[in-house]
């Protein structure tokens, strides 16, 4: 034992990650929830194909994916290490809100931690917001960070 | 437009807006440059009358070529060689069953029901028998599929069928001749002698600053693409067989592929897709948009129609083999590459490309469009039907 409360609701949680500030910020909750509720994290990534996707740019596209995630996920990973937490990245393609609610459905996660984009009202309405597609859609809970 | 670096500066001007616009709204960049150059030209033309963007230039015309000739080797070196030979059977069968059903299909519609001319016909039977593999491959990666068989054996079609596209454009629009037998002969030889010289000649002489590689390249593509010019064909014709060719060697360079793919990016592509764009005549498509509607549902239905059946022989399940009959549909590069060749070689007129070429865009947009209008995830979907899908289960070995 830890001292660490045991939680029956909150054991598995799934953080979107894309590398933004906000997301930076829903990495921080999770990892200070994590702590609190003896829980193990997923950092979960998608990579977002151009659409309609194209030859050699669609390649170019993973491949910078690729290496922005991974970059990342070794900071998360340095920084798991400091608050004694289980820590897991994965990245998937496809668009973020079906691959997030599937994810979370696949590894039976409790929690969805997503970070706020703010996307202006023509990009909302053009791509939606993943956020909100999450909420709707998801089996668990979803927390919203600001 | 006399001064190169001004009309240059426009150009490139023109393609990091295009870029921009593909960033906001996260489409492809070829879409964004199409759509951004028909509406330059729209908007040149009605400001300045008989203005235009100067794609005729021969030094634009020179790197829209060479652009379309590195994105069509670059295309054809994305293809596994591994995967084809072991599933070259249904690759094949799939894949000549996808370019026939809407090279036949969609010439017939085109002359039939259009009314248009044979040989326009036939262009138009050309560039809508077109697939695009990166459409198939990116639903590939989200569904998990690119690591069953069945995923292999499809997307190693989509080459067969591109290859049949290319060929068919590269031959049939100009007359058996002794030039043509030369370059067939040539071709054979070269393609033959090519995976085994060229990585031995990059070992001995590749990896240094002066980017022996690119040039190394770049003059197979120019002296095979000329020959083929040359004998009345097409030059991206030997440059995505040189591509497939060289797949297994500099297509896993990974490093040379990264640098070959910032210089068509950066600088080539822009110019080639910019150019297809303002060719596009909006007026044409305003006057008659039914001949729009006419070919983007004959080259749907002709897609589909003969696939399915061909698909599900193989024994598929119905649901897989409908979502990949659908996906095998669209294809934005091949098609204004080849409705492109069309206009330049005088075989369709102005007012038939703009149809084309709305017709490979709309091919290729009005199922994403479709799918982010009506949003719900995919797996959901599959659960509603009693037999759980095989996408779902697919979807679940993927996220292991």
């Amino acid at each position: 034992m830890t001292g660490k409360r045991q939680n029956p609701h909150f054991r598995k949680l799934l953080v979107g990650y894309d590398g933004s500030p906000q997301s930076e910020k829903a990495v921080d909750m999770a990892f200070s929830l994590a702590q609190c509720l003896d829980a193990s994290i997923l950092i979960f990534a998608v990579a977002r194909p151009p659409e309609p996707a194209t030859s050699v740019e669609l390649e170019a596209v993973l491949d910078d994916a690729r290496e922005h995630y991974e970059e990342g996920f070794k900071k998360i990973m340095e920084k798991a290490r400091g608050h004694d937490v289980n820590v897991q990245t994965a990245m998937a393609v496809g668009h973020p809100a079906e691959q997030v609610i599937h994810r979370a459905e696949v590894d039976g996660i409790d929690l969805i931690i997503l970070g706020r984009r703010g996307r202006s009202m023509i990009s909302r309405m053009m791509l939606g917001s993943v956020s909100e597609r999450v909420l709707r859609y998801a089996h668990c809970p979803v927390m919203v960070v600001h | 437009m006399e001064n190169v670096w001004v009309l240059a500066s426009v150009w490139v001007g023109l393609a990091l807006i295009a870029t921009l616009v593909a960033i906001w709204f996260r489409i492809s960049t070829a879409l964004s440059e199409i759509v951004v150059g028909t509406v330059a030209q729209l908007v040149i033309g009605a400001l300045f009358v008989h203005a235009e963007l100067g794609g005729k230039t021969s030094w634009i015309s020179f790197l829209a070529g060479t652009g379309a000739i590195v994105l069509t080797f670059l295309a054809g070196a994305e293809l596994d060689p591994q995967i084809f030979r072991t599933k070259w059977k249904e690759a094949t069968v799939i894949g000549l069953v996808g370019f026939f059903g809407p090279f036949f299909g969609c010439t017939a519609i085109a002359h039939y029901i259009l009314h248009w001319a044979v040989r326009p016909s036939w262009l138009a039977g050309v560039a809508l028998s077109t697939t695009s593999v990166a459409v198939v491959y990116a639903v590939m990666l989200e569904l998990g599929f690119n690591v069953t068989d069945f995923g292999k054996a499809v997307l190693a079609a989509c080459f067969i069928n591109d290859l049949g596209t290319v060929i068919a454009l590269g031959l049939i629009f100009s007359p058996f001749t002794a030039k043509t037998l030369i370059f067939v002969v040539v071709s054979v030889v070269v393609f033959a002698i090519l995976p085994f010289l060229t990585p031995r000649f990059f070992k001995k002489y590749g990896g240094r600053v002066s980017e022996l590689e690119a040039k190394y390249l770049l003059f197979l593509l120019f002296a095979m693409g000329g020959l083929a010019v040359w004998s009345g064909s097409e030059a991206v014709l030997p440059a995505y067989i040189i591509g497939m060719t060289l797949a297994g060697s500099v297509g896993k360079d990974h490093i040379l592929i990264r640098r070959l793919r910032t210089l068509t990016f950066g600088l080539l592509t822009p110019f080639y897709f910019i150019r297809a764009g303002s060719f596009v005549s909006v007026p044409a498509l305003i006057a008659a948009p039914l001949a729009f509607v006419v070919l983007f549902f004959a080259k749907m239905l002709s897609k589909v129609i003969p696939l399915f059946p061909t698909v599900k022989a193989f024994d598929y399940q119905k649901e897989e083999g409908l979502y990949f009959t659908l996906m095998m549909s669209t294809g934005l590069t091949f098609g204004t590459i080849s409705a492109l060749f069309g206009l330049n070689h005088g075989v369709i007129t102005q007012a038939q490309y703009s149809y084309l070429v709305a017709t490979v865009i709309g091919s290729a947009v009005v199922p994403t469009m479709i799918a982010n209008a009506w949003f719900m995830p995919r797996h959901l979907l599959g659960t509603k039907t009693e037999e759980k899908s095989t996408l779902s289960q697919a979807m679940s070995k993927n996220a292991d």
